[in-house]
């Protein structure tokens, strides 16, 4: 499942029309979270692209709904926090790739997950700064039309799905694509090519944990409340990982149309019928993912034209 | 000033000594052959000279500076190319990706539009005659193919000095014979390159000056018809014959 940019332009161009064609708030509502956690599956394989697999996205979308969150709270622009949550968000994942340099496979996995519940721990227990297991409420909405409220926070998640797929298409063709190839491929023979593994590696941190942070930030403005359960659960965690694993990590639209198709057939489908078991629906296609999809569906529907080309 | 030097190299793998006190000297331009026989040391020297395994005693100089204990990077960016026994081509790449690696990331290069960097690359492959296997992965490549592949990712990186690791090992007398003209173009390039070949003709027929290590240390060194004639290479290879 490549990507082109023209390709990119129209399907933004025609998702862009849906808030003016009258698509109910509901449903604005439920497509921005669904593209929040296309942004976090893509942002989690911007890392599986240099063979970093990471079990605690979590830790930097909640960073980053804090960050958008108490600026917020302090008077500052909602822009401005939004930007500031990616910035937190970057940072984080800065830290987490600088803590955990000489990890890679299952060791990095777990010390990414801890880093998550870190943050939860901190985000309870730092009171005075963060609300404790309250959290913070009352984030001031979004700035826009009274009369549409959700289609500001439908575009801003909309524009961050199309950047954050822009940076994967745009990555992939790049040197920190060929060097995250070459890492992942074999991080000592790169090295003797003249890559630094650490920095290209710090990088990829860097931008996942930016983009999810950006996601973060935005979540928090769209639900005007931040919780430690609620940011740092595992979910924003687990969700990426089977999303990205479904779609096919190495595609650019892949992690985000599976995380999509998922995500609105758990709510749509699965909610009503089966109300408490919706999520085994993640759970089978993971396990299906796993078993039969090698590559995920991008990566099937990439040997299907290559077959056939 | 010799372009690369090592003074007493040792390496210990725990109560193993696999290097006691090698000391190497490569000139610009020198082609040194390593020869001995299996766990002599020829690999873990390689491995010290190239940045991938730290020495527990000894240093390495490389163009004047102290490279002992930087990362393999840093060999790398200096001009260290290195080619394995066992060919270790990037699995999930193309072979031309594979030499871009070295193309776009070697400081040694300054090609910095993608077409140029793609069009070396493109040569690079020529050079070793793959030029039609740009789009190919490494599945699907012969023995000697992926062995010509290796040799152009180490050349990506525009080395100075080449560590080969038996790069003629395995290969058909023709897949030989060609390697063989590999080191005489290599040679005409003026790049130094210490080579380990099982076979000991090879090595005299391309090298300047042979090392004969066993046991860890060097057993004998000089011109390969002197080394050769050095009753120590039928010692070293056959035992000393009071066991």
């Amino acid at each position: 499942m490549s990507a082109s940019p023209a390709g990119l332009v129209a399907a933004t161009a025609l998702l862009a029309l849906l808030p003016a064609a009258g698509l109910p708030p509901y449903y604005l509502h439920l497509l921005a979270s669904a593209f929040l956690l296309a942004t976090l599956a893509s942002a989690w394989s911007l890392l599986a692209w240099g063979g970093q697999i990471s079990f605690g996205q979590a830790a930097f979308f909640g960073v980053g709904a804090y960050a958008a969150a108490l600026a917020s709270i302090h008077g500052v622009v909602s822009w401005a926090a939004l930007v500031l949550g990616a910035t937190a968000g970057a940072a984080a994942g800065a830290l987490v790739s600088a803590a955990a340099l000489r990890l890679s496979g299952a060791p990095l996995a777990l010390a990414t997950f801890a880093f998550a519940e870190i943050g939860r721990g901190i985000a309870i227990n730092w009171e005075r700064l963060t609300g404790g297991g309250a959290g913070i409420v009352g984030i001031p909405a979004l700035p826009g039309p009274a009369s549409s409220p959700r289609a500001v926070a439908y575009y801003l998640a909309l524009l961050l799905l199309t950047v954050t797929l822009s940076i994967f298409v745009w990555m992939a063709r790049s040197r920190l694509g060929l060097a995250l190839a070459a890492v992942r491929d074999d991080a000592e023979r790169a090295s003797l090519l003249g890559v630094n593994p650490a920095a290209w590696k710090l990088c990829a941190f860097a931008l996942s944990g930016g983009l999810s942070g950006a996601a973060g930030g935005l979540y928090a403005h769209m639900v005007r409340v931040v919780a430690p359960d609620l940011v740092f659960s595992a979910w924003y965690s687990l969700a990426p990982l089977i999303m990205a694993t479904l779609g096919g990590p190495r595609t650019a639209l892949g992690p985000a149309a599976a995380a999509v198709g998922l995500y609105l057939a758990s709510e749509l489908v699965l909610q009503p019928l089966v109300p408490t078991l919706h999520q085994v629906g993640y759970a089978l296609a993971l396990i299906a993912a796993v078993l039969f999809l090698p590559g995920g569906l991008g990566g099937l529907v990439g040997r299907r034209r290559s077959a056939a080309s | 000033m010799p372009l690369l030097e090592g003074r007493g190299l040792c390496v210990d793998y725990g109560r193993v000594r696999a290097l006691g006190g090698v000391d190497i000297e490569v000139e610009e331009g020198q082609v040194i052959g390593l020869l001995g026989p299996n766990g002599s040391g020829k690999t873990t020297l390689l491995n010290v000279l190239g940045g991938l395994l730290c020495p527990t005693e000894g240093m390495v100089r490389f163009d004047g500076g102290l490279v002992t204990g930087k990362p393999p990077w840093v060999f790398g960016r200096l001009g260290i190319g290195r080619t394995f026994q066992i060919p270790r081509p990037f699995a999930g790449m193309t072979a031309l990706d594979s030499v871009l690696v070295g193309v776009t990331f070697s400081k040694r290069r300054t090609l910095f539009r993608a077409a140029d960097r793609r069009r070396e690359g493109e040569r690079l492959l020529a050079t070793v005659g793959l030029a039609d296997k740009a789009g190919a992965r490494s599945s699907e490549l012969s023995l000697g193919q992926m062995k010509r592949l290796e040799l152009a990712v180490a050349l990506s990186a525009r080395p100075r000095l080449l560590l080969l690791d038996e790069l003629a090992s395995g290969l058909s007398p023709q897949g030989r014979g060609e390697v063989l003209r590999f080191y005489g173009r290599l040679r005409d390039r003026g790049i130094a390159i210490v080579a380990v070949e099982h076979s000991v003709g090879t090595l005299a027929r391309v090298a300047d000056r042979l090392i004969l290590l066993n046991g860890g240390v060097i057993a004998a060194e000089g011109p390969p018809s002197a080394v050769l004639a050095s009753p120590r290479v039928a010692q070293a290879y056959l035992g000393d014959g009071d066991e």
